[in-house]
């Protein structure tokens, strides 16, 4: 019977969570303690060693890090402030400007550097004292950089795209990732709307505008950073390289031009480097103890027993889609984005794919629900690195962040609903 | 010790780091220049698993893993300390059960059986050896961790 | 409890639900919970739900998976005469094989394996390869010269397309397409379902049936598991397993039948040879079975399978 399995998995993962247990290695013991259901001591935990090793056997999973060293290069780079200016000349002019600044400065250096928490902290760490000397409330600052910094987990290049491709049995990359800019894009505008609603009623001032050739001159100067975007997802799309390719050559990219930009030297490489494997190995171990599980899953016919049970409720695709997203947005409130994505992929994708979903769709769905997890407590890196750099608390941001989030689950609901924000530019590019 | 150890443990993990990026950029560049090397893709899988694995118990010493420490949080620093030596202990298991003792076992099938690795013939008991050797250092890093006066800072 | 009567056995393998395989080990976990009386079960896991078909080798040796579906071609490293099946030409026709599979030479290979605790059950057909290619058809070993053909990474399939005179091309299976489309490779060669399936057939319009080799498909059961099971159980398992093979065969012989008259359709120009004409094949290679007279398992493997009528 599976619903025993089910049972000693859900109860002994909470309770190693709940007592604080790191989440990588509650993914792991829930495993072991569940496969011992049915196999003994030595062959259960010998599987599992073997399951972690080769499920980092990936040449995919190599973008991972190289991503988080770009991303790096981009921080310690001095390409955060090349797009603030850049935003600035492009929506500097309107009411409330400076959000709107935040904004789309927030989804470039997400889009580019593909990390939500560097994104906040980068453009969150200039955008917050810039907005409160013109006087902008604090914490509604700091609402705007947090939601804003999600966008570019969805907008490519993307890590967590990569764990979805590598979770759903290789979707493939190329087509995510370009379904991924609408999606994005359309986040970015409806929090753009709340906040320009907001900063109209409270009659934020416009920023000055520039003149046209210091305009020009600040476009110049961003240029080189976005040109990374042509280049990678250009590469990929085109079938130049391979995500990882692309990966490898962005880090070279951005390594090349925080040289120029002289932010950088070749002995800050060794620290730059530790730092990117600290951060990487704490997303590689997640993945390794969640390829455990998730055979463990499988071994136990666990997702052919919730899809049957999802599907009893009703095989009706908008309401499956709508009882999905509920329960991913409760996971998201507990969970980070990775290891929500590992385990959820395989119990939902067999449904949904089942139901007609493409299995692309459902991997922005995915992501884009989770990312709204990100921003709330109690676990939120977005929401915790945003509060930091502002230096507000966390119980401050909340109201702010509410009309924030109501902008988020109307994009969410219309990219559920809408398959063609996600699937039509693939579609265009025959991915 | 735990200096020493960090401090020789973080040097690996920037070399292998460093190797990783150059064997990448050698594929790039070798199909660039249409020359054939066919060992980059096995390589980069197998610096994976090591940077991976070691990076996690260098991680583990550091305390980076992500956790859910609302609970423990909220209780008295007395209880903070319990809850830090049981939460290391579970982790200290998980290490010795799966990293230590499979990992041995897995390294031993595939060595008494000469599994070797497709393209440069690496015996994969070698390349298995990171799991118990990760294993090592977790435990030892969750010994140091459970005396830790204040485990869930502020 | 009830419950506890009953022993469940976990097989898994990388093939689709709709494979021959497949179909044939439903019908082997039908026929062993006859037989046991619904006290033996098999539980089937496809799709390489359980991991691709070496790590599910390394399963079975871990002892958490029961059984798997490989080609003999990845148990050559573990039990070397399994080499002797992925020769050229081994077999004489597809009646030789089934009689040398399903004969005492079959049985000995099967067993090879147990010593790296990979005890085989039955051999399962996976067809003839044969080449295809894109610019012109292949009636003669002459044809191939100066072609390039892709092969898997293998050393057997390298040197045999090289004494029919082709510089072979070890690609990864994933590029061939566009490496087809692209003319870096002039031909590939795989069995006809694989042909049809890959879409390799929209590229290439030549398809030769000159049928060079003829790897069979394994069944293999940890012997951790097997050690495990009463003499009772054995039996019904291998009767099982036995009463699958003529099933398989059938299904695949269907499933070939189907892609041959799809590419067929597609405008792939189908070239089969008389025997005459294939024996200008099997002659020009045979020069490969000289290079095992060191290796003096798999040459006396060779010479019985020869005898064998
Ligand atoms: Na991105
Ligand atoms: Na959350």
């Amino acid at each position: 019977m599976e619903i025993f399995e089910i049972l000693v998995l859900v109860v002994s993962f909470v309770v190693l969570l709940t007592i604080g247990v790191p989440i990588a290695y509650s993914i792991g013991i829930s495993a072991v303690i569940t496969m011992l259901v049915s196999i003994y001591p030595v062959p259960a935990v010998t599987t599992i060693a073997q399951r972690m090793a080769t499920g980092l056997e990936s040449f995919t999973l190599l973008a991972i890090p190289f991503f988080i060293l770009a991303g790096q290069l981009m921080n310690r780079g001095g390409i955060a402030s090349r797009l603030i200016d850049f935003a600035k000349v492009m929506v500097g002019m309107l009411p409330g400007g400076l959000a709107f600044v935040n904004i789309v400065a927030c989804m470039l250096f997400g889009a580019i550097s593909g990390s939500a928490v560097a994104a906040a902290s980068a453009i969150g760490g200039f955008m917050n004292s810039r907005m409160e000397k013109e006087g902008y409330d604090k914490s509604f600052s700091a609402a705007v950089n947090i939601t804003s910094s999600t966008t570019g987990m969805i907008i490519p290049p993307s890590n967590i795209l990569i764990v979805y491709s590598l979770a759903s049995g290789g979707a493939s990359i190329g087509a995510l990732f370009l379904a991924g800019y609408l999606p994005g894009i359309l986040v970015g505008l409806m929090l753009m709307v709340v906040a320009g609603v907001f900063a109209y009623r409270n009659k934020y001032p416009t920023s000055e505008s520039a003149s046209i050739s210091e305009g020009f001159r600040k476009m110049l100067n961003a240029l080189p950073s976005l040109f990374l975007l042509v280049v990678v997802i250009g590469g990929i799309v085109a079938g130049y390289f391979t995500a990882t390719e692309a990966s490898a050559i962005a880090v070279l990219y951005t390594f090349i031009l925080a040289l120029l930009y002289k932010e950088i030297s070749f002995k800050d490489v060794p620290s730059i480097l530790l730092d990117t494997v600290s951060t990487t190995s704490i997303v590689l171990l997640l993945i390794a103890t969640s390829i455990g599980m998730s055979w463990v899953m499988s071994y136990e016919n666990i997702p052919q027993a919730v899809s049957e049970a999802l599907l009893s409720v009703s095989d009706n695709k908008i309401i499956v889609l709508l009882l999905i997203n509920v329960i991913l947005l409760i996971v998201g409130i507990f969970m980070d984005m990775t290891p929500a994505v590992l385990i959820f992929t395989p119990i939902f994708l067999p449904v949904v794919t089942e139901l007609g979903v493409h299995p692309v769709h459902f991997g922005i769905i995915m992501v884009l629900n989770l990312s709204i997890g990100l921003c709330t407590p109690p676990v939120g890196s977005v929401l915790f690195v945003g509060c930091s750099v502002a230096n507000v608390k966390i119980e401050k941001v909340i109201k702010p962040l509410i009309p924030l989030f109501i902008a988020m689950i109307v994009a969410l609901i219309l990219v559920t609903y809408i398959p063609e924000i996600s699937l039509w530019l693939p579609a265009i590019f025959d991915l | 010790m735990k200096e020493k150890i960090d401090s020789l443990l973080g040097k690996t993990l920037t070399v292998i780091m460093g190797l990783m990026v150059l064997n990448v950029l050698l594929q790039v560049f070798a199909r660039f220049l249409r020359i054939q090397v066919d060992f980059t893709e096995e390589v980069a899988g197998f610096l994976l698993i090591w940077v991976g694995l070691l990076g996690a118990s260098y991680a583990t010493g550091k305390g980076m893993h992500l956790a859910i420490d609302l609970l423990p949080r909220s209780k008295s620093i007395e209880a903070q300390k319990r809850f830090n030596v049981v939460i290391n202990t579970i982790v200290l298991l998980f290490a010795l059960s799966v990293m230590v003792i499979g990992g041995f076992r897995l390294v031993y099938i595939t060595l008494s059986l000469n599994q070797l690795s497709p393209v440069l013939e690496i015996p994969k008991g070698y390349i298995y050896l990171v799991l118990p050797l990760s294993g090592f250092l977790i435990m030892y890093y969750s010994i140091v961790n459970m005396k830790n006066e204040n485990p869930f800072g502020e | 409890g009830k419950e506890n009567d009953v022993r469940v056995i976990k097989l898994a393998h990388v093939l689709n639900p709709q494979h021959s395989v497949h179909r044939a080990m439903l019908f082997m976990a039908d026929r062993v919970a006859e037989k046991s009386n619904g006290k033996l079960k098999l539980e089937i896991y496809h799709s390489g739900q359980l991991g691709s078909e070496s790590q599910c080798l390394e399963l079975l040796q871990i002892g958490s998976l029961g059984i798997t579906k490989v080609s003999t071609a990845s148990m050559e490293g573990f039990a070397p005469s399994y080499k002797v099946l992925g020769l050229p030409y081994i077999f004489r026709s597809k009646e030789h094989m089934f009689k040398v599979e399903d004969g005492p030479i079959g049985k000995r290979i099967l067993k090879d394996g147990e010593k790296a605790w990979l005890r085989g059950l039955c051999f399962f057909d996976a067809g003839s390869r044969s080449f295809y290619t894109k610019d012109k058809p292949i009636e003669q070993p002459k044809d191939l010269d100066g072609m390039k053909i892709r092969v898997m990474k293998s050393i057997t399939a390298s040197k045999m397309v090289s004494e029919l005179g082709a510089s072979p091309m070890p690609l990864p299976f994933g590029e061939l397409y566009t490496a087809l489309q692209q003319g870096v490779v002039d031909g590939a060669e795989n069995n006809p379902p694989s042909f049809y399936l890959t879409k390799h057939y929209e590229v290439c319009k030549y398809y030769t049936l000159n049928e060079h080799t003829s790897v069979p498909d394994v069944l293999v059961i940890s012997t951790i598991i097997w050690d495990r099971l009463s003499d009772q159980e054995k039996q019904w398992l291998q009767e099982a397993a036995n009463e699958a093979v003529p099933v398989q065969r059938e299904y695949w012989a269907e499933s070939e039948a189907e892609a041959l008259a799809a590419v067929k359709a597609a405008g792939v120009e189908v070239t089969q040879l008389t025997e005459e004409e294939k024996a200008a094949f099997s002659d020009q290679v045979s020069v490969m079975y000289e290079d095992y007279k060191q290796d003096t398992l798999v040459y006396n493997l060779i010479q019985q399978i020869q005898a064998v009528e």
